[in-house]
């Protein structure tokens, strides 16, 4: 292989890893891929070396041609559709060897893998509110229907924090607010029965339970850093989101059964 | 009556989930149906195992398997139903009620709630832990197709 090919199936190998793990992807997946991607493009030795915000990739083709590259993880969306796509991406690639300017490709076509649009998202972080409004005891229909407006205030929110480049934590945190001070509102209105159902609709869309799902697989599979990092990270955007809580406790005094 | 518009309620939020983690096409369908199913499960399973906690973890262990078989069926990663599915067991209400006692000062109770939350928790999470670690070693029976490399290169 001459130099340029391999710094071309470095910086390829490195695109996909790297949206393999903003997309969520766990960290064996990730490392796994880069063994098998390397090694059938030729590589006499892949060492990668993948954590939740870094990825250290270093290729031996020859005795005197060792390459290593780095890629920093900024932040973490699941997108099960994207992730989709770069598995198979990485199975072609295992298997059948395609050039690397199809590959280059290809990341491009991935990195524009369509997502549902704003309205959409917004209308489906109401239906998950007012699911879960339901599912958890709640039976009144003006409740279900209050649960699933506070639910699209919340999606509001979510994707504009998301454009405003927010501080994750102080995202929740103010999402949280808002949907258990709406809650209380909309009880004191009388819209619904049981503040409580309202609420824990509402926190079940801002829960990380993905992060602390995979911080857990991460840690039983033996990448005990990334996994305690995801750990550090589920809790602190939980705590943030009781904090939400609380302080509306705070505002609207005592708590309502 | 409860328990259909639990499951029902499962479907609607799971479905939701779906939306927003961006899973598409068919898999959507797949994606609600499974936590339909899951939760399903948790109620049917209810006079066989009373403890809650035990019957997590039986829903959990068998929804990860069916999240493996479904991931082999469909070539996908199987953490995209794997998570998705077991969404209607996440301990949010636990979770709720766990802070109001805190908040009102009700000790007993908020200990008590907050065991309980944090049991269900590691019977979800063992579940899932205990069967990809279990299917991890498949490959190995199967073909030597992808050796690790260490092992080829020392």
């Amino acid at each position: 292989m001459i130099t340029s090919q391999v710094n071309q199936l470095l910086s390829c190998t490195l695109e996909i890893l790297q949206m393999m793990l903003e997309s969520g992807a766990e960290i064996y997946r990730v490392e796994e891929s880069a063994r098998r991607v390397c090694q059938a493009y030729g590589a006499r030795r892949a060492d990668v070396y993948a954590t939740t915000s870094n990825i250290i990739l270093s290729v031996e083709v020859a005795e005197d041609e060792i390459k290593t590259h780095t890629r920093r993880i900024q932040q973490i969306v699941t997108d099960i559709e994207r992730m989709d796509r770069l598995n198979s991406l990485v199975r072609r690639m295992a298997s059948e060897r395609p050039e690397l300017s199809e590959v280059r490709r290809e990341i491009e076509a991935i990195k524009h893998t369509p997502v549902y649009s704003d309205p959409v998202t917004i209308l489906f972080y109401g239906i998950t509110a007012g699911a879960f409004y339901v599912f958890f005891g709640g039976r009144s229909l003006w409740g279900a229907l209050y649960g699933t407006l506070i639910g699209l205030c919340v999606g509001v929110l979510s994707i504009l924090f998301g454009r405003m480049q927010t501080n994750r934590f102080l995202g929740r945190f103010l999402c949280s607010l808002f949907a258990c001070s709406a809650a209380f509102a909309g009880h004191g209105m009388g819209l619904a029965g049981d503040v409580g159902f309202l609420i824990i609709g509402n926190i079940m869309t801002l829960i990380p339970g993905v992060g602390l799902t995979n911080s857990l697989r991460d840690l039983f599979a033996g990448d005990s850093i990334s996994g305690a990092l995801r750990m550090i990270d589920a809790l602190i955007l939980a705590a943030s989101i009781a904090c939400g809580y609380i302080v509306t406790i705070f505002l609207f005094g005592g708590v309502a059964g | 009556m409860t328990p259909w518009i639990e499951i029902i309620a499962a479907f609607f939020g799971t479905l939701g989930f779906a939306f927003l983690f961006n899973i598409r096409g068919s898999k959507l369908w797949y994606a609600a149906l499974g936590g339909m199913l899951a939760w399903a499960l948790f109620l049917l399973l209810a006079p066989v195992v009373p403890n809650e906690a035990g019957r997590y973890f039986i829903v959990s262990v068998c929804t990860t398997c069916g999240a493996e078989v479904m991931a082999r069926l469909l070539k996908t990663p199987a953490s995209t139903f794997c998570i998705i599915w077991l969404l209607p067991l996440v301990p949010g209400g636990a979770l709720y009620y766990t802070m109001t006692y805190g908040l009102a000062g009700e000790w007993m109770l908020f200990a008590e709630k907050a065991v309980y939350t944090i049991e269900l928790a590691v019977a979800l999470s063992l579940g899932i832990v205990l069967v990809t670690a279990a299917v991890r070693h498949l490959p190995y029976f199967k073909s030597k197709k992808c050796p690790k490399q260490a092992q080829k290169t020392r």
